[in-house]
């Protein structure tokens, strides 16, 4: 199991694929851990990209800071990580906590990396966001992972996606459970909502950039997505249809599709961000859609843009 | 080797003699705990503190009463040279380069127990085929359970104000308990024939 140092700490990362392709960085959430983006590696590799995922401090077999962590430390890893892959073309994405260190990572770097892929991700912590986080961390205290798990399942997925679960939801958990400790990942809570809002220097992300967002994202809405689109130059929102928070783990072949296509479009120059609006496809493979220009992308009925 | 207790017995019950080492190390971990808890309060002047000592004291007491009800205990010899090294451990050091000498104790108490109930997960251990109505399953379930409660004390304590202007000190000493902790925690399962990496 390789391992990045920073400091007295570890990370623990890997690499899959080929040595001389482009590369995909992939981010974790918040309660998240390497492992889950199993598919994804198996499935960019064979696209021939350089794949590497990797734990956050403070979640799975990375070291876990016993009292603070910083998201300025998870950031010094990430870069760590991008310089191992060489000079290659570097794409990072990240979703919702590692959403935002993608984000920060690319304000401070965007010369290193060649596209972004932010998903259920935020720039500000809006009220919803805030009071959502800190009642998630009392769940966390009152009733450990387990709950927290609970509370978080049917927030960020559907119901096609948990109803053939519900009879076998403690195995599904228990592999999060066993990896992820209560005390790390309430440190990891805490640097979560010590935030400092970025939407003032998103504006510095340079380079194309895919904003993904599920239709029906309850944690972070559409609205925390349309700050990143209206402050990142080249970018683009992309609404997965019928997607919750968590769509990468639901709807990871459509997500890996999404990931190659933006990755093909940015290598061969078709990339056309223009803080456009489109649906994804419902499946991989499917055409996108323009978002139609009359009507309102941040409401959830079909009402009319607002005149300006 | 494997990360979980077992081989389950055909009641899916955990062998009587991993019950009797979890169970007597977790038995002198928590028991220290409430000891120097006991002494905490006697020399704690702060009001509100000694309240906050006082609850976990009674949990930490339950911890002790609820494995010595719970655990199927066979005679194990090695628990005479292992329960005199454990409790060694768990002797209070105060922190250095903190001056107050009773604050220098209860940053290590602190700690100590910060250490206990986060490096310690005794519910992980058990295999998913473990009997669930089983009295020693259901004791660890709890004590993980209420470890993580028992936990927000050491961390609003340890991450406090008043303790910011000294805080690296304050992240050392959790850092060493963690350490030292985790290895004993280790060894004695490695002791029961178990991979412990997981565990810690």
């Amino acid at each position: 199991m390789p391992f990045l140092a920073h400091g007295s700490y570890r990370i623990h990362y890997d690499l899959a694929g080929p040595d001389d392709g482009p590369a995909f960085v992939l981010v974790n959430g918040l309660t998240q851990y390497a492992d889950l983006w199993g598919s994804y590696r198996d499935a960019l590799a064979a696209k021939r990209f350089r794949v590497a995922t990797f734990d956050l401090l403070g979640q799975g077999a990375s070291d876990k800071p016993v009292l603070f962590i910083n998201q300025a430390d998870q950031i010094t890893m990430l870069a760590q990580l991008i310089e191992q892959l060489g000079d290659r073309p570097v794409f990072l994405s990240g979703i919702s906590f590692g959403g935002l260190i993608a984000l920060r990572y690319a304000i401070l770097h965007a010369d290193r990396i060649a596209g972004l892929v932010a998903m259920s991700s935020f720039a500000e912590l809006s009220p919803q966001l805030l009071l959502l986080g800190n009642a998630l961390r009392m769940g966390l205290i009152l009733g450990g992972t387990s709950y927290l798990q609970d509370l978080l399942l049917p927030m960020n997925l559907s119901d096609a996606w948990l109803g053939p679960l519900l009879e076998n939801l403690d195995a599904v958990k228990r592999q999060g459970w066993l990896t992820n400790d209560v005390y790390a990942l309430q440190n990891l809570m805490e640097s979560f909502l010590d935030f400092k809002p970025l939407t003032g220097e998103l504006s510095s992300i340079t380079v194309p950039t895919m904003i993904l967002n599920g239709e029906f994202d309850f944690l972070t809405p559409r609205v925390l997505h349309e700050t990143l689109r209206l402050h990142i130059p080249d970018s683009a929102l992309v609404i997965v249809p019928r997607a919750y928070h968590a769509f990468t783990l639901e709807k990871a072949p459509l997500t890996i599709d999404l990931l190659c296509r933006f990755a093909e479009d940015v290598l061969a120059s078709r990339w056309k961000g223009d803080r456009s609006i489109w649906i994804a496809p419902d499946e991989p493979g499917g055409p996108f859609t323009p978002f139609p220009s009359d009507y309102d992308h941040l409401r959830a009925i079909p009402a009319q843009r607002a005149r300006t | 080797m494997s990360s979980f207790l077992g081989p389950l017995d055909s009641a899916g019950c955990v062998p009587r003699q991993q019950q009797t080492r979890v169970a007597a190390f977790l038995i002198s971990a928590h028991g220290a705990l409430a000891r120097h808890l006991a002494i905490a309060m006697a020399v704690q002047s702060k009001g509100c503190r000694r309240g906050e000592l006082n609850a976990q004291f009674y949990r930490e007491s339950e911890i002790v009463s609820l494995l010595l009800h719970a655990t199927s205990w066979v005679p194990d010899l090695e628990l005479l040279l292992l329960a005199p090294a454990w409790e060694a451990a768990w002797l209070i050091t105060p922190v250095p380069d903190v001056v107050d000498c009773i604050e220098a104790a209860t940053i290590d108490l602190a700690a100590l127990g910060h250490a206990i109930h986060a490096a310690i997960r005794p519910a992980a251990l058990l295999p998913e085929a473990v009997q669930p109505q089983d009295a020693f399953v259901q004791a660890l379930r709890r004590i993980e359970f209420e470890s993580g409660r028992l936990i927000q004390a050491q961390i609003l304590f340890l991450k406090s104000p008043e303790l910011l202007p000294i805080r690296d000190a304050v992240s050392s000493a959790v850092e060493r308990r963690h350490l030292q902790v985790r290895r004993l925690w280790c060894d004695m399962l490695a002791g029961i024939g178990m991979q412990a990496e997981r565990a810690a």
